[in-house]
């Protein structure tokens, strides 16, 4: 058996140390530590702050009330039931739980898909509904946004909050998936690669199908936005001081934007 | 009782897990995996796990993971190797390996949704249609 690592620190920073010496590839490749804490009591601190009507009514907002317990399901710090348990002791009624429990929903469906095809979540599902071939995505993920210099200032905020923290609300992952593969053709395993190297939640059944609900071979329409959207579910944080606001990809009218990333489709039926 | 020896593994970091609390006295080992990290693991993950780990009573060490498992448990004395289940095909093949040499016990965790449904899982909307009325029920108190 190997020597056994150190149990016993001071203090974060003198962890962190000894964690960048003894695992010099990871630390020479990105040596940022997250402000995010493992461990079940910082677990249990946010799951005492839990407040699933706040949720339901503010969760797609980037300052809504989002639970932040992703990369403490991710490694079974806590468990799905214990989370589901507790959203129903804070509310009167069970269905003012519904929405986060819903969410949950999401994490057991995706392992349970994991379980099923194993690797397979590395191919596409089903073929994509974009009317581009799969030959027409690049293969690697492109220096500008793995480094936050597009000069879309949402999109290098992302990246940045993705490399500085390992966490991204959902929104802010479906909008970096969205523009990584709709609008800059690239296949969506590079992105899930990255996403995959920085999240602290990474985990190859919630990532990789999402990546593949985005892209649309895990869904029966590609996801994509504008940027009303965004603007609206980001307090208008970004567009407001953006370098490129006056060329933004996202903006304009929704038809032609559409027609613009998907000319092979039909019109988008009005919603 | 087989002298046994839990298996933490990253999918479960739980000092409550079903393992840690089917075999309390049981020594317990967690192991870095060198195939993991060199396929990018990043620093802050580790961190983060490291910390998981400081609150769980396991031995920390580095390698590959069936392998210093098996030495761990040889090491013990123990037959058997207890563990907490994960949906992950790597978690299967280290189990195979496993059990050429050990009993491998694999414990679920409390379920989310009553084990034994069958459920749909063509799209969310279908498996939810099923589970979604089942997901709303607390943990029954014997299974918590
Ligand atoms: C491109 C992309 C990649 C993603 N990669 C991951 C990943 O690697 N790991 C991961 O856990 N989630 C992933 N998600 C899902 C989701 O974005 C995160 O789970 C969520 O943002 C985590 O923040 P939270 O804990 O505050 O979520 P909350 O909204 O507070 O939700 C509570 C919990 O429910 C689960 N959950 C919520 N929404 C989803 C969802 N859509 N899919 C799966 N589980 C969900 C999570 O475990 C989450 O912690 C991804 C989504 C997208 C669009």
């Amino acid at each position: 058996m190997s020597a056994p690592l150190r149990r016993s620190f001071a203090d974060r920073a003198d962890l962190v140390a000894y964690v960048r010496e003894q695992f010099p590839e990871a630390a020479a490749r990105d040596a940022t530590v997250s402000p995010i804490r493992g461990g079940q009591r910082a677990a249990r601190e946010r799951l005492a702050r839990l407040n699933p009507v706040r949720y339901a009514a503010t969760r797609n907002a980037l300052d809504g009330a989002v639970t932040g317990l992703s990369p403490y399901l991710r490694h079974g710090v806590i468990g799905l039931a214990e989370v589901r348990d507790a959203a129903l002791a804070a509310v009167r009624r069970a269905a003012d739980a519904g929405k986060l429990i819903n969410e949950l929903g999401w994490r057991d469906y995706w392992q349970r898909v994991y379980r099923q095809i194993g690797r397979g979540i590395w191919r596409d599902r089903e073929p994509l509904k974009t009317g581009w071939p799969a030959s027409a995505y690049a293969a690697a993920l492109p220096d500008d946004v793995a480094q936050g210099t597009t000069g879309l200032a949402c999109i290098d905020a992302f990246s940045q909050q993705l490399r500085d923290t390992g966490y991204l609300h959902n929104h802010a992952r479906l909008w970096l998936a969205a523009y990584l593969v709709h609008w800059r053709r690239v296949r969506w395993q590079a992105g899930a690669r990255w996403f995959l190297e920085h999240l602290l939640d990474g985990d190859p059944a919630s990532n990789n199908l999402s990546w593949q609900w985005v892209a649309s071979s895990f869904s029966s329409k590609p996801y994509w936005f504008d940027r009303d959207n965004l603007e609206r579910l980001s307090g208008g944080r970004f567009c407001r001081g953006c370098p490129r606001a006056g060329d933004c990809p996202f903006a304009g009218d929704r038809a032609v934007l559409y027609r613009r990333l998907f000319p092979q489709l039909p019109p988008e039926a009005p919603r | 009782m087989t002298p046994t020896v839990v298996w933490v593994h990253g999918d479960c970091l739980a000092p409550d897990g079903p393992a840690l609390r089917a075999f309390p006295a049981a020594p317990a080992v967690f192991v870095w995996d060198d195939a993991l990290l060199r396929r990018r693991l990043s620093l802050k993950r580790i961190v983060f796990i490291y910390e998981c780990l400081l609150e769980l009573p396991v031995t920390i060490v580095r390698g590959s993971v069936a392998a210093e498992v098996a030495a761990f448990a040889a090491a013990h004395g123990a037959r058997r190797v207890a563990t907490s289940d994960s949906v992950s095909p790597g978690f299967a093949a280290i189990c195979r390996r496993l059990a050429a040499t050990l009993t491998v016990e694999v414990l679920a965790p409390p379920p989310f949704i009553p084990p034994d449904v069958p459920l749909d899982l063509r799209r969310f909307s279908r498996y939810w249609q099923q589970a979604g009325p089942l997901a709303l029920q607390p943990t029954p108190p014997d299974d918590a």
